[in-house]
């Protein structure tokens, strides 16, 4: 058996210290947080009861609040779009912003991380200093041009020039980030694929894309999720309420429903935040990647 | 099988001089070691072989073809990558079926030249794993594997044991060469180090900073070095160097550095003589005998420090403010600060020009 | 010879979509709104300079930015003084908060699965979507059936100090409007700070433990002097992007006060220079396209000089990985 060591006995310094320590980190880390969780909670448990007490506790369970899943929304005499169609075009921007993006920054990607070319340094400077051009700040004459080639209240036109514009706006960042999944190949791989008796695209497209296809995937996450919930391109250019997005319609709806009815703010905003909980749920190592190595706010 | 000629390949990476005019005949089915620090352009030499970088000067030749033009996949070699390489995402069958699948060979063709390789390397239990479940010695099999599979022509080694554990790298050792010779392969294997340079080599190529340094079979390099670098590279411990002049006194020759003077074979002094005066003075650890007291032409010193291998000791004798080290059997007890004296192997010294660091005897 | 042409072309080609793609949303915007802010262009002229850009009907003026330099425009000064306190506030929230928060997560806190749950919740601000985030915002703050003054009374706050409304009535709206873009921030900095926390050697948190040193001596002389670097970019990376946020603000407060946006964020004193930017440009009754162009190029221009002077001082590589460690 082994002999017991005599431990020096702790002194009340190093106890007080690590309570200090624990009290500490609560403080900081976890009372901040009530209120995050406390949202969340809401938003899970208001959307499936009638009245709440103190917006947490529910009283009585009812699917009435998703009733504009199945019937159009009024307030008053105006009658809100059905849910569906705004989900559609909610649904085409952010596919459309996804493949757009997906594409585009597949290819730039590949060529900044892999190609020699002149200006390669400066380009990649150049990418980055985008930042500092503030995206959003660029509005106006973003809708100067959207007028200019015709597409302002043209319906889906619209529509599409948003995702050009929205895709266009998030490109250097996904492109910033493939790159980066292209950068972690080591080139020997490349290079033993071509001993092997690959040809260079044929290396490309056996060996190098099945590898980057999780940085694929994260960007095509990224900018779907990105392209959901874009509000404000669609806030400022769309005019017309068939053509609304979900962000935007929930936008209008807040003012109109926050003294009557949070039940069914609820139940819509649980309904728009589905593909966010389910992204998130399943690749969530994937996107942590991305929101620690890609620079975004 | 193939021979393989470097004419005088020369590769340069913009203002940086990876390779200068190299100049190799390497011989049917023969093993030869590129050897030389990091850096010194051995890796690089290898990528040209395999048509991975193309040179900026100069001829690549398998036989008589001119292959430096030629894509990779037209050359048919094997390679083995110090990271080893292996595709993440096939299994280890995929990845030694690959090149055949790349060639269109035939399935149950594949099926059986995979399971043959397997065998051959034993690693028959391994093929549905995917590289991230096999260990390091495991991964460098599969590695070797798919390099053989398509029976190249030459096969290439890139530092291929540097990343196994020491004990798993003596055996590698012998089993690559026993392989080798087994399978007749032409050999180029590249690496830093000249234990596994020296036991596996027909022939071994040292390089530094880009330039061949001398092209001999390893007894030669360690008998005759062709200069003060490879002299110095090869042999562990390394050669001692003790610069000094010689001098003719009544037809006799002297080796006179700053601390002592020593009298040379008359043939040998003559040679030296009749090029240079300013020389070098090189001799192995093990060249040289240790005496408890004074006889002529021997060199006086201290004895510094003893470090025990076990079966030999090196002792580290201070000559003046010069160590040189000593490997010998354990014998008379030497302590730190005890006089003894050197009695050097004449035949088995070294000298070299001071200027140009090259070998005179 | 056609081979070697495109084998130099063919980055280029690659390329090609991204610069098109790159042009279309940032340079070709940025150039316009450099012409726009020396125009008068607005609702009365705006369909004349669509039809044809070279229109009589817009004249070129500097008359914009006499509006802003000389104050005739009194707005411009609040927004000024409100920017300033909305940067600083959430600057100071993003770096020094976020830096006490990540010490305390990934290292006072020694649990991987609690230390894994508070990093997932704290990002929680920063992954829920905007108009989601606003939504629980205006249900939190609701002086009826909200939260917020619930936990405030149960903390112990009197009654008299709780507003009627923490949307409309100044400083509230002012600290609500720090606290929601805070908590976005202090995610960011989390993230990077505890990504540079964890790639500090453990040999060299083990020597200090060796030497005698309490952890809170190891976060004071370890932890925090080798973040240097990363607070930095942390701090200046987030002052670009604070200067030109404004979306958090006009979802609440647009959404909270029934969409007409640009009064409620003036009487709630949180107009920030870029929504009043934004608001002159597109809010009802304004539609004024060139000062409204005038006031996002001071952002572009502070922006431009800001990140050039971030080039200098870290240069690009260093501005490239934030979370790396100098020893």
């Amino acid at each position: 058996m082994r002999k017991k060591l005599k431990m020096p006995s702790i002194g009340g310094k190093t106890i007080i210290l690590n309570v200090v320590k624990y009290l500490l980190a609560i403080i900081i880390a976890v009372i901040p947080l009530i209120p995050v969780w406390s949202m969340l909670l809401w938003l899970a448990v208001q959307s499936f009861s009638g009245r709440v007490i103190l917006g947490i506790i529910p009283s009585e369970v009812t699917f009435k609040n998703w009733r504009f899943l199945w019937s159009p929304i009024k307030m008053g005499l105006k009658e809100y779009p059905n849910i569906w169609p705004v989900t559609l075009n909610t649904l085409f921007l952010a596919l459309g912003v996804t493949g757009l993006v997906v594409f585009v920054s597949t290819l730039g990607g590949y060529a900044l991380s892999r190609m020699e070319f002149k200006g390669r340094m400066e380009l990649m400077q150049f990418i980055i200093a985008l930042h500092a051009f503030p995206s959003i700040i660029l509005l106006i004459a973003l809708f100067v041009i959207l007028n200019n080639l015709g597409l302002y209240g043209k319906g889906y036109m619209t529509l599409v020039g948003i995702i050009l514009i929205k895709a266009g706006l998030e490109i250097p960042m996904a492109t910033w980030i493939i790159k980066g999944f292209f950068d972690a190949i080591p080139w020997d791989l490349e290079w033993a694929a071509l001993v092997d008796g690959c040809t260079r695209w044929k290396a490309w497209r056996t060996v190098i894309l099945p590898l980057v296809l999780p940085g694929i995937g994260a960007i095509s996450i990224f900018s779907f999720l990105s392209g959901w919930s874009e509000f404000l391109l669609v806030f400022t250019y769309v005019e017309d309420e068939a053509y609304y997005t979900l962000p935007v319609l929930i936008y209008h709806m807040i003012g109109e429903f926050k003294f009557i009815d949070w039940g069914m703010l609820a139940a819509l905003g649980l309904f728009f935040t589905i593909p966010t909980i389910i992204f998130f749920s399943t690749s969530q190592k994937l996107l942590l990647r991305i929101y620690v190595g890609g620079i975004k706010r | 099988m193939v021979k393989v000629i470097l004419d005088n390949v020369s590769k340069f990476f913009g203002k940086v001089k990876a390779v200068i005019d190299l100049n190799l005949r390497i011989g049917d089915g023969e093993f030869v070691a590129l050897l030389g620090p990091s850096g010194c352009g051995k890796t690089t030499t290898l990528l040209m072989v395999a048509g991975i970088y193309k040179p900026t000067k100069g001829k690549i030749l398998f036989d008589d073809k001119d292959v430096t033009k030629l894509p990779p996949r037209d050359r048919n070699v094997g390679m083995v990558f110090q990271s080893y390489a292996l595709y993440p995402h096939m299994s280890v069958y995929d990845n030694i079926a690959f090149p055949l699948r790349l060639k269109k060979v035939p399935r149950n063709e594949i099926d059986r030249k995979v399971k043959q390789v397997a065998k051959l390397l034993r690693i028959e239990e391994l093929l549905h794993r995917k590289p991230s479940q096999l260990s390091g010695g495991q991964q460098q099999r599969v590695a070797l594997g798919r390099a053989l599979v398509k029976e190249p022509d030459v096969l290439l080694l890139d530092e291929p044991l540097s990343n196994l554990d020491a004990k798993l790298r003596v055996v590698m050792r012998a089993e690559l060469k026993r392989l080798q010779k087994e399978l007749k392969i032409t050999t180029i294997y590249v690496t830093h180090d000249q234990v596994e340079a020296m036991s596996m080599a027909d022939r071994i190529a040292v390089m530094n900073a880009g330039k061949l340094q001398q092209y001999a079979p390893p007894t030669e390099l360690y008998n005759k070095p062709a200069n003060l670098f490879v002299a110095g590279f090869i042999g562990a411990p390394p050669m001692n160097f003790i610069e000094g002049l010689i001098k003719e006194i009544n037809g006799e020759y002297y080796f006179d550095s700053e601390y002592f003077k020593l009298k040379l074979v008359n043939e040998i002094g003559e040679i030296i003589a009749s090029k240079t005066s300013e020389t070098i003075m090189g001799f192995r650890p093990e060249n040289a005998k240790i005496i408890l007291e004074e006889k002529p032409n021997t060199i006086q010193g201290k004895v510094y420090v003893v470090e025990p291998l076990g079966k030999d000791i090196i002792v580290n004798i201070k000559i003046g403010d010069m160590i040189v080290k000593i490997l010998t059997r354990p014998g008379a007890e030497l302590t730190p600060g005890q006089n003894i004296w050197l009695q050097l192997d004449m035949k088995k010294i070294h000298f070299f020009e001071k200027q140009t660091g090259k070998a005179i005897i | 010879m056609a081979l070697k042409i495109s084998r130099k072309m063919l980055p280029w080609i690659f390329l090609a979509p991204m610069l098109m793609m790159i042009i279309f949303s940032w340079i070709a915007p940025v150039l316009l709104t450099v012409y726009l802010g020396f125009t008068d262009l607005s609702s009365k002229n705006f369909l004349d300079f669509i039809r044809n850009f070279f229109t009589e009907n817009v004249h070129l003026t500097l008359e914009n930015f006499e509006k802003i330099f000389f104050a005739k425009d009194p707005y411009v000064v609040e927004a000024l003084t409100i920017t300033a306190i909305y940067v600083v506030s959430v600057l100071s929230i993003n770096a020094i908060f976020a830096l006490v928060l990540s010490i305390a997560i990934a290292y006072f806190v020694r649990n991987e699965i609690v230390s894994m749950l508070l990093r997932v919740s704290w990002l929680i601000p920063r992954i829920m979507p905007g108009i989601i985030y606003a939504l629980v915002w205006n249900w939190f703050i609701d002086p009826k059936y909200g939260l917020l003054n619930t936990l405030l009374k149960f903390a112990g706050v009197p009654e008299a100090l709780l507003p009627e409304s923490w949307l409309l009535s100044p400083p509230y709206s002012q600290i609500l409007m720090i606290v929601v873009n805070g908590y976005v921030g202090a995610s960011f900095g989390m993230i990077i700070y505890t990504a540079a926390i964890k790639s500090i050697p453990t040999d060299i948190i083990n020597a200090a433990l060796v030497d005698g040193a309490s952890d809170f001596q190891i976060a004071r002389h370890i932890i925090v002097p080798l973040l240097k670097w990363p607070m930095l970019f942390v701090i200046s990376w987030q002052t670009l992007s604070l200067l030109s946020s404004y979306e958090y603000i006009l979802m609440i407060w647009g959404s909270g006060g029934g969409g007409g946006y640009a009064g409620i964020a003036r009487a709630a004193k949180v107009m920030v220079w870029s929504l009043y930017s934004y608001s002159k440009a597109f809010a009802a009754e304004e539609h004024l396209y060139g000062y409204a162009s005038a006031l996002s190029l001071i952002l572009v221009i502070v922006g431009v000089v800001l990140i050039i002077t971030y080039f200098k001082i870290f240069g690009f590589r260093r501005l490239m990985e934030p979370s790396r460690i100098e020893v």
